[in-house]
């Protein structure tokens, strides 16, 4: 029997969870976090940091009280050491390095784009899917081979979760960004009557959403009623998700894959599941979301991954954990993939 | 008639038929309603995207290039019928071929990208799945000019390699090294003047890329010295 902690800090969650591995095989015996929202305008890094740094002890507490275990029972200590924001990943890295060293347990480093793709993996029971990514940071479509993700196509510049954010953000929406698990931009599409032509730009399997982001605004400033707002909320919607399952259907077709995974922040909104479900059952392939509870940040898909990374004998030194705020996820080599 | 078309293939947004008439071989292209898109967008986009292929393909026949002939366009149903050209896709064959053909495609291919952009003409998707390589003749065709365009904005052009340069890196890593020098080569002849200012901006693009090291380096190099 094997124990995994796995601690999460790269952005806006601080999360702790501990997963276990006895003869049936994995299970999440714990998942708790504490997230940084802001009181106006988006991430402030530090304040974020010091939300972390407040709230570590108290859901690594919990976390523990919720598995039944101390952290002497702990057989290995997972820490996403990137990507991220800087003043944010310190946290988690400094408790993992302190846990790691205090009661002598390996220190397992994490790439978090990597344990956003292997939990959404172990939750939908896939082996080799094709990976659409959408999350704040993150914007990608990737497949395994040669025992790596090899991203296939990406944002050129902002993120689809940094598009929708700023837009809310810009034109008043927001903060909070999602209200009851639905977006801003979402629950103001449902106001849409009518639909706006927006810049459309994808180039192959790469995508670009910065236009899309300054026309939108530009077309929000001139607007008189609420539901005018609506209209360009749903085409602004729309057309964003359009390109990214157009994307997807593009890498399907090139790959040949039988599987689609959403994964990442972005992977709870239902408009973009069942556009890319839709995709999906078009050309023959299975699709599977990744639930809310493992799909926004969280510590369990450390811990999952730290587990899986321990078993294949990766582990660092605490003194040269160091955080990595650019980290790509095709930097990171995974012997558990397919050749 | 319609038993005459046999459908060869499905894309990511057109089916692809061919046709046989007097013995010629002709391909249908017809790009089909996405149920996931919404209904206005998807007949602006299918309209929009049929119009601009027929166009980019009919400059670059007439400019000598490796591509197939558009004969009749109907951009209210979406349809392109044009030239048949023989060939499999590269993206299907490439591990089958040794390495001095592939470098050799990859001169040839880089030659006619280059002198596709000195035509103002991107490509949009340039992946080896757009590539078709016939084995009995040794000729290459480009294929697919859905997403094509015309700018003089070299970036469109630094984007359609940096596409292609990604696409042999997921799909044969390790024929890609090769594979990009001998494209460049080949893009040098083709684009002729000036190619370094697109090769330059191929790398920034790779540069903006996400949580890319080697970009934090380089700020950091440059705040050293400043």
């Amino acid at each position: 029997m094997t124990i995994v902690i796995g601690i999460e800090s790269t952005s806006h969650t601080f999360g702790v969870g501990i997963v276990q591995r006895n003869d049936y095989g994995i299970r999440i015996l714990a998942n708790e976090y504490s997230k940084y929202i802001p009181v106006r305008g988006g991430i402030h890094p530090r304040e974020a940091s010091l939300h972390h740094a407040r709230e570590a002890p108290r859901v690594l507490k919990s976390a523990l009280d919720k598995a039944g275990i101390s952290i002497k029972d702990v057989d290995a200590i997972a820490v996403a050491l990137g990507p991220g924001l800087g003043p944010c990943l310190r946290v988690g890295a400094t408790l993992a390095r302190f846990l790691s060293s205090y009661y002598s347990k390996p220190l397992i480093p994490v790439n978090h784009a990597v344990a956003h793709i292997e939990i959404g993996k172990f939750v939908a029971r896939f082996t080799d899917p094709l990976v659409i990514y959408v999350s704040g940071g993150n914007t990608l479509v990737a497949i395994q081979r040669k025992k790596r993700y090899r991203v296939l196509g990406e944002t050129l510049d902002i993120p689809l979760g940094n598009l929708l954010d700023t837009f809310a953000r810009e034109v008043g929406l927001a903060p909070p960004y999602v209200v009851n698990g639905k977006h801003q931009v979402d629950i103001c599409s449902e106001w849409g009557q009518s639909f706006i032509d927006l810049p459309y730009t994808v180039k192959g399997i790469d995508l670009s959403f910065s236009g899309l982001l300054t026309a939108s605004l530009k077309y929000a400033e001139k607007i008189k009623a609420r539901e005018e707002l609506g209209d360009i909320c749903l085409s602004l919607r729309e057309t964003a998700f359009d390109m990214i399952v157009e994307v997807a259907e593009r890498a399907l077709l090139l790959t040949g894959k039988k599987e689609v995974l959403l994964v990442g922040g972005v992977a709870s909104n239902n408009v973009l599941r069942q556009k890319l479900d839709t995709m999906a059952a078009l050309h023959g392939a299975r699709y599977e979301g990744t639930p809310p509870e493992v799909s926004g940040d969280n510590g369990a898909m450390i811990a999952y991954t730290g587990l899986l990374l321990y078993e294949h004998g990766t582990t660092i030194e605490p003194e040269k954990a160091f955080i990595k705020q650019r980290w790509r996820l095709d930097e990171v080599e995974l012997p558990w993939l397919p050749d | 008639m319609a038993s005459r078309l046999t459908l060869l293939g499905e894309g990511a947004e057109a089916k692809i038929y061919l046709l046989e008439v007097f013995n010629t071989k002709l391909i249908v292209k017809h790009r089909i309603s996405k149920p996931y898109r919404h209904p206005l967008f998807d007949k602006l986009f299918r309209e929009r995207r049929t119009k601009t292929e027929a166009r980019v393909l009919s400059k670059l026949y007439s400019s000598n290039l490796p591509v197939p002939a558009p004969l009749f366009v109907d951009p209210f149903n979406s349809i392109i019928i044009m030239e048949y050209v023989p060939g499999k896709k590269l993206s299907d064959m490439i591990y089958q071929l040794n390495k001095d053909v592939v470098n050799s495609i990859a001169y040839r291919l880089g030659e006619y990208v280059g002198k596709m952009h000195r035509l103002n003409i991107y490509h949009g998707d340039l992946t080896l799945a757009n590539i078709l390589y016939s084995k009995n003749i040794d000729r290459i065709f480009l294929i697919d000019f859905g997403l094509a365009g015309y700018s003089t904005d070299i970036e469109e052009y630094a984007i359609d390699i940096h596409l292609i340069e990604r696409s042999i890196n997921a799909l044969a890593p390790e024929l890609s090294k090769s594979f990009v020098e001998s494209f460049w080569q080949g893009y040098m002849e083709g684009y002729g003047e000036n190619a370094h200012e697109i090769k330059n901006r191929v790398h920034e693009i790779k540069m903006r890329g996400r949580y890319v090291e080697e970009r934090l380096k380089k700020r950091l190099e440059h705040e050293r010295y400043r």
